[in-house]
């Protein structure tokens, strides 16, 4: 079959980071064929999207659309060679409607007046080409992330697109939503479509690709059948040395309770009610995963323990202590850590260095502040041990984190909030947006607190991070507790159900009929 | 390590220095319009900016006594907008300490030495009580301090001139002034026929401090966390309000110090139309001194300068309109916003000298 896409030794040098993003990569994609491209955080994946989109000139290398040699300079060239993408963060207009989004630039007029029927229309029919259903009323802002997701799709395949690229597309998503754009990438590719689908979560590309190609700080070291290769051969691929995709975690007896939270209700940023009455408690010893599609009251929840937000009712205890009046200072210099989700704008400030980062917990203490004056020795001293004993490489004291990959960023949130022996830590999604090698340091760092004496409350969508790492299970569905579940003898099935909103009995009823049928 | 910092301190100037050589070059551009010489119009701009003809009347000691004010300003801009507060309220601060320096001036009577600094610490605490209003205003009630501090500047614009007007007037002359001020409340000059003097001691003081108080104290770490990123400060327990406040409040003593300055060490009273736009002056040195002190300091004497030249030189020397010194700095400004412009620019010079570098290296180990 002919080659619908071939990039050929692509190299990439920024100069001002002093980084080879792309070392003569070279890649094939074919008609109705969808390659996964996968690599940890800064190995040069979206480089070499950005190269192929035309927002980025390469230094050297050429394109091949169709067999023929293009220059792309420009995404309008990119665009005309039937390229589209689908950034990770979207480019739509909230306040516009669906039809509006995806017509953008494009608009059918009479005489310079637009003609919103004639859009929806446009909108539909493209819809019912692509078996995608959407409202072309819809306002973007109202939708889901899937939905806006599916939007971004439609603009892209108006615009004749013949070769997809989807940058980390289920990185925002639900597990339902990821199953159904899996659906829909499928269904493009039988359509004639080439998909090129950048991800680093190994499990998506075997359900998904035909092909897949794996990057390593710029270069270009692996280009298999999916049919040919599995998880561990890939992740070692990625990574360039074993890697533990499921990290080893012994059984250990648990203490008394560190953290209790009794009746907490709380309101999300609109006045509603985001967690009704809940009630649990985390000892130490012991990972608590709080499994739940995002939305539930997670984030919510979590600013609440933190001290970030105030709570509606209820009380939260910590040692035994009423910390629910403490502010976030008391709290954290009680003992609580807490990793948030949002490493870019609450976990870290890239505007300044990593010293500065690594004291915004602890500048008040005598260590680090004496008469109103900070302790610069001290803090690159305490900011030293952080990088070696968390082996962050890529960071130095006293430089700028901005550079800094997802996976080394997050290594310094965990840093600072593991470094100084808490004893509650608050873990909310700590591998979003991670590659396998750091997944694997962030689950190893939280076990080993764990077996230290730690409480640790893990928040994460990813049932596969629960069942890993929880030795007991609690399951949020629309601000309450669904269920709870011991991890041992817990199934992914029934922390699914849970999670869907179901009961425990549903299941086992299901299963009885399902018994007695193939009886 | 010490390559890497001398590299940062590069980067920041570069861009105002190249802000500041399109700025003359376009001056350059619209004197050759006029038809004038435009080599001898540099020259006369400079010599009458930093120049020193004689000893006893050096161009450059006139240009320090008009770049302290903006300094202190410009150090006041520099507090609130580090902390995360667009204000630019220093124009009214710096008016609130004027009136309350001219008042002390001649309605109490101290000794020498102790008489100037009840009026400084006077004039700061009115400058901080100036400031104080929108720092609570947008901490309690989340008035946005711009709209605040721009109304804010033109009550005190108003409160001066009917001071000057009517219970300050000294006599009835045709144009308003208030009384004298003592000579115990009047700040040491260091050279005759200028008012250069202990005011300038003071900026460079505040200047130092400034630096120490923002880098090295912990209030100084709140507030620019807290400026920086709002959640980040909140997440890590950091006091954001309090912090908010007491960065208004430093930003109104600094300007007030400023009006002290200016009334103590120069004009020795107070007049109708004293606001001039020194707190304006400020904000922008700041913002074209990458809102670093020591930036702060060597924008406001370039512009204090630029000002003195067009002044002196270009108008009184070569007949062109002084007008054309504020539109250099109104140029350069806009240069500054534009910086977009030249980073591209920079970037692609940058990596051609890396590249270059990089198959000379080839080159030899071959």
């Amino acid at each position: 079959m002919a080659l619908a896409l071939e990039m050929k030794g692509i190299t990439k040098y920024f100069s001002s980071t002093d980084v080879q993003a792309n070392d003569n990569v070279n890649l094939t994609v074919e008609a109705g064929e969808v390659l996964a491209l996968v690599g940890e955080n800064g190995a040069g994946k979206t480089t070499l999207m950005n190269i192929l989109y035309g927002l980025i000139k390469p230094d050297s290398g050429e394109i091949f659309i169709n067999g023929e040699k293009v220059q792309i300079g420009h995404p309008d060239d990119a665009i005309k060679n039937g390229i589209g993408m689908v950034h990770q963060h979207f480019k739509l207009v909230p306040s516009f409607t669906v039809a509006q989004n995806i017509i953008l630039g494009m608009e059918p007029n009479k005489a310079g007046f637009l003609s919103p029927k004639e859009e929806n229309k446009v909108v539909k029919e493209l819809a019912d080409k692509f078996n995608l259903p959407v409202d072309p009323k819809a306002q973007i802002r109202d939708l889901p992330v899937g939905m806006q997701q599916r939007v971004e799709i439609l603009k892209v395949l108006l615009r004749e697109a013949k070769i997809l690229i989807l940058d980390e597309p289920t990185a925002v998503l639900t597990p339902q939503e990821v199953k159904e754009l899996m659906d829909v990438v499928r269904q493009l590719a039988k359509m004639g479509y080439s998909v090129i689908f950048i991800t680093h979560k190994l499990i998506e590309v075997m359900e998904v690709a035909d092909k897949v190609s794996v990057m390593r700080a710029g270069k270009n070291v692996g280009n298999k059948k999916v049919s040919d290769t599995n998880i561990p051969d890939l992740a070692r691929m990625m990574v360039g040395r074993e890697v533990l995709l499921r990290v080893k975690k012994d059984t250990i007896q648990r203490g008394k309770p560190v953290f209790e939270a009794k009746d907490v209700s709380v309101s999300d940023v609109h006045g509603l009610a985001a967690i009704s009455h809940v009630s649990f408690n985390v000892h130490e010893g012991e990972i608590v995963g709080l499994a739940g599609v995002s939305g539930n009251g997670q984030t919510e929840l979590v600013e609440v323990i933190s001290g970030m937000r105030p709570l509606d009712g209820g009380n939260l205890y910590l040692n035994e202590q009423d910390i629910t009046q403490a502010n976030v200072r008391d709290r954290r210099n009680a003992g609580v850590a807490h990793i948030p989700e949002d490493r870019m704008e609450v976990g870290l400030n890239l505007q300044t260095n990593l010293d500065e980062n690594l004291i915004i917990s602890r500048y008040n203490q005598s260590e680090f502040s004496k008469f109103g004056f900070l302790l610069g020795k001290s803090i690159s001293r305490f900011a030293e041990t952080v990088v070696k004993s968390f082996s962050i490489a890529a960071a130095k004291p006293g430089e700028d984190i901005s550079m800094l990959s997802g996976g080394n960023l997050q290594k310094v949130v965990v840093g600072r909030e593991l470094s100084g022996q808490p004893s509650f830590i608050i873990a909310n999604q700590p591998t979003r947006g991670l590659d396998v090698g750091s997944i694997e340091f962030v689950h190893k760092t939280l076990i080993e607190e764990r077996d230290r004496g730690a409480g640790v409350l893990l928040v994460s969508v990813e049932l596969e991070e629960i069942m890993a790492l929880a030795d007991r299970i609690l399951v949020l569905f629309r601000g309450q507790i669904q269920g709870e579940l011991d991890a041992k003898t817990a199934t992914e099935e029934e922390v699914g159900i849970l999670m869907a909103g179901g009961k425990l009995s549903d299941l086992q009823t299901n299963q009885a009929k399902s018994g007695k049928e193939s009886k | 390590m010490k390559n890497k910092k001398l590299q940062k301190i590069l980067d920041a100037i570069l861009i105002p220095v190249l802000a500041i050589l399109s700025g003359l070059v376009l001056m350059g551009i619209m004197i050759a319009l006029t038809g004038k010489p435009v080599w001898e119009s540099y020259g006369v701009l400079f010599s009458k900016a930093f120049g020193c003809e004689k000893a006893s009347n050096c161009a450059i000691v006139t240009t320090l006594e008009r770049a302290t004010p903006i300094i202190l300003t410009g150090l006041s801009a520099v507090v609130a907008f580090r902390s995360g507060l667009f204000s630019i309220g220093q124009e009214g601060q710096y008016l609130m300490a004027s009136i309350a320096a001219g008042w002390l001036g001649y309605n109490i009577h101290l000794p020498n030495g102790v008489h100037q600094s009840v009026i400084l610490v006077a004039c700061m605490a009115v400058g901080a009580a100036y400031g104080f209003i929108p720092g609570v205003l947008k901490v309690k009630l989340g008035v946005n301090e711009l709209l605040s501090t721009i109304v804010l500047n033109s009550i005190a614009t108003l409160i001066i001139e009917y001071m000057v007007q009517f219970p300050m007037r000294a006599d009835v002359s045709t144009t308003a002034h208030s009384p004298i001020i003592d000579e115990t409340a009047q700040l040491p000059i260091f050279m005759p026929g200028s008012k250069w003097g202990v005011g300038f001691i003071i900026a460079v003081v505040a200047v130092i401090l400034v630096f120490i108080y923002l880098w090295k104290t912990k209030s100084g770490y709140e507030q620019r966390m807290a400026g920086q990123s709002k959640r980040f400060a909140l997440y890590g327990g950091v006091p954001s309000d309090k912090a908010a406040i007491r960065a208004m409040i430093i930003s109104g003593a600094l300007a007030g110090l400023a009006g002290a300055v200016e009334v103590m060490g120069v004009h020795r009273r107070i007049m109708t139309g004293f606001s001039t736009g020194l707190g304006f002056d400020g904000v922008t040195a700041a913002i074209l001194g990458q809102t670093h002190p020591f930036g702060v300091f060597i924008v406001a004497i370039l512009f204090a300068g630029l000002k003195l030249g067009a002044q002196l030189g270009l108008q009184l020397k070569l007949g062109i309109p002084r007008e054309l010194g504020a539109t250099i700095i109104g140029f350069i400004i806009l240069f500054v916003a534009a910086s977009k412009f030249y980073e591209g620019a920079i970037d692609s010079v940058r990596s051609w000298f890396t590249k270059s570098k990089k198959v000379k290296a080839k080159g030899g180990g071959d």
